[in-house]
């Protein structure tokens, strides 16, 4: 029984979607980090208790734990790395040409308070 | 037998060697067009003589044994897929090649459209479900590069729900495939599928089913989880915009599709219930925002998903002919779909918007291109004889003997609507006269060979239509050899390599 990795799991899961649902570019950007290494920690979790096992070498002494969903968090790692980077400059991006870092402003800016109509 | 990788492995060096061009020129394109060409013609070959043949080519790449290593298989449904994402990408690249004179295409487009189609038929050909991810993430990051590569500074923010919706369903993926290691021990397609008797009952597995539902939902654009679609597809350039519209979304159809009929259990009938009721709301609501749109992009996304949910329903049904049904179906959209794209492409080169407001008069001027704008927009609505009508006929004849009418009733509704809005470009673009704040661009002699690509893909919808036997055929075997798990099981595991189990 692995309790703790699966509440670790939940509340990093939990967490990382409030952060998605906010309105900052910089809270929505760590939201996702966190999303990925959140579900990364869920797949470490697959291969079952580590306890009395050894690391997957050979030669390293028997009863090895299962590399193969340390072979797909690495996959994983590398991928999230690349969109992380480009999910940054995306943001950066439409930053630098709606002067915003607010998801809301984006997509229902703000009426101008220069304007004295009604 | 090596034949599955060839259709990654190629797009993949020819977007290389695109590369090594550095700037597009006129060799460039004839060589990306002429390898497209002969792609498609591959993938011809194989869809022929593996369906005559009911046959699946297996490759165990690195000569591991299933299931221990990555296998590749090409049976029928692939090889289909295969020829529908080299057709259309062959389409946009001539289209592409036509539109635009050399200097003023981006230098990346090219590469990332085969990066696209690697990550793409690497969906198609792989049996293993991590596999399956890395594809997807292939296709997804050439697909963001694309849709933010020649944006302008106000539609790029389009491209961050585009972004975000689908980093989401990535990561869901990556959990379910963990998920899937725990209940399998495995990832194969077909280790998977051997155990379906084993798990029977397992309530682990309704999880997983659905959540692997509801990735692949966020990729097809099924409701709810479309709004990312209609507002991201419209701020492509045409070629790339019919791409998309023709291949991404079905590339999620045709997943769900695999794993519903290859690897879960076939007594999933809650879920395949509640994919025929988000089937119909998609249908019903993808409908009514074409209708409120009134630029012909708008309109044209909004149908991307009001056919989706026709494939949907004809997977969520869940009978041999639906099944069947499903595949015609996704024939028939991708090649109708595109050219529909490109109609919408042409219109807005002739009369520099394609606001439908300020467009008209192209009927008179363009006689060919409004010919293959009808002849395409009533296959789309299901009009006898063209392709169109043979998919719906199929799925209401499925919806009716299984006493779904009120499903059957939402899809008739969406065919009507779908005839109105798509009449609402044929008298706004082609039929009344062009309005006195629009204006022709006929001295541009560009259209005439965008036309010809246009009526070029036009008669091989007409084909389809026409032919439907042959078709319908073809699509039977496919969808009965995807339905035969014990088959794909044995074939898999017969196939040559060291180690296994």
């Amino acid at each position: 029984m692995q309790l703790d990795t699966a509440l670790l799991v939940g509340v990093l899961f939990g967490l990382s979607i409030y952060l998605i649902l906010l309105r900052s570019f910089v809270q929505i950007l760590f939201g996702f980090t966190l999303l990925s290494t959140s579900v990364n920690l869920f797949l470490l979790a697959t291969s079952g208790s580590p306890d009395g096992k050894t690391v997957p070498i050979i030669g390293a002494g028997p009863n090895p734990v299962d590399p193969l969903p340390q072979a797909l968090i690495l996959t994983a790692i590398v991928i999230g790395f690349g969109v992380t980077a480009y999910l940054v400059v995306l943001l950066y991006r439409i930053f630098l040409d709606h002067d915003t870092i607010d998801a809301q402003d984006l997509f229902h800016p703000p009426k101008k308070t220069d304007d004295n109509s009604p | 037998m090596n034949e599955p990788i060839y259709f990654v492995a190629a797009p993949m060096l020819i977007a290389i060697i695109s590369l090594f061009w550095r700037e597009p020129s006129t060799t460039r394109r004839l060589f990306g067009v002429l390898s497209a060409a002969f792609i498609t013609l591959g993938a011809l070959y194989f869809v022929i003589t593996l369906s005559l043949n009911e046959q699946r080519l297996i490759l165990n790449v690195g000569d591991w044994k299933a299931p221990l290593g990555i296998t590749l298989v090409l049976d029928p449904l692939a090889a289909i897929m295969l020829f529908l994402s080299g057709f259309s990408a062959l389409a946009s690249l001539l289209y592409s090649m036509f539109e635009l004179p050399t200097r003023s295409e981006h230098p990346l487009r090219q590469p990332l459209l085969f990066f696209l189609l690697t990550g793409i038929n690497l969906s198609f050909v792989t049996g293993d479900l991590f596999n399956l991810f890395v594809a997807f993430e292939i296709m997804l990051i050439s697909s963001y590069a694309l849709l933010t590569l020649e944006a302008n500074d106000w539609d790029i923010k389009q491209s961050f729900p585009y972004l975000t919706i689908n980093l989401l369903g990535s990561t869901l993926f990556l959990a379910a495939c963990g998920l899937a290691y725990s209940i399998y021990g495995s990832l194969n397609f077909a280790h998977m599928a051997s155990q379906t008797t084993a798990l029977a009952g397992d309530s682990r597995l309704l999880v997983l089913a659905t959540l692997l539902m509801c990735v692949f939902s966020i990729k097809a654009g099924i409701f709810p989880f479309y709004y990312w679609l209609p507002n991201s597809y419209p701020i492509l350039p045409t070629p790339l915009a019919a791409f998309f519209a023709g291949m991404l979304t079905k590339v999620g159809i045709y997943v769900l599709f695999r794993l519903f009929t290859t690897v879960l259990p076939h007594d999933l009938t809650s879920l395949h219930t509640l994919l025929a009721w988000l089937a119909g709301a998609t249908m019903i609501f993808g409908v009514l925002g074409a209708v409120s749109r009134n630029f012909i992009r708008g309109i044209l996304s909004f149908h991307i998903l009001s056919q989706i949910g026709y494939m949907a329903l004809a997977i969520a049904f869940f009978t041999p002919l639906s099944l069947a049904a499903c595949v015609f179906y996704i024939i028939h959209h991708i090649i109708v779909k595109a050219t529909l794209f490109l109609v919408g492409g042409t219109v807005s080169s002739l009369n520099g918007t394609d606001d439908l407001s300020r467009t008209g008069g192209l009927w008179k001027v363009a006689p060919i291109l409004g010919l293959c704008f009808l002849l395409q927009a009533l296959s789309l609505a299901g009009i006898p004889p063209l392709s169109g009508f043979w998919g719906k006929y199929l799925i209401f004849v499925e919806g009716i003997r299984l006493h779904d009418y009120l499903l059957v009733a939402a899809a008739l509704l969406a065919g009507i609507l779908t005839l109105y809005s798509m009449l609402k470009i044929w008298l706004g673009a082609f039929w009344s006269p062009l309005p006195d704040s629009g204006e022709l661009h006929l001295h541009e002699t560009r259209w005439k060979p965008l036309t010809a690509v246009v009526a070029a893909m036009t008669i091989v919808s007409l084909a389809i239509g026409l032919g439907a036997e042959h078709v319908y055929r073809i699509s039977a075997v496919a969808s009965r050899m995807a339905l035969d798990q014990s088959g794909y099981v044995a074939a898999v595991m017969a196939a040559l390599g060291k180690g296994g189990f």
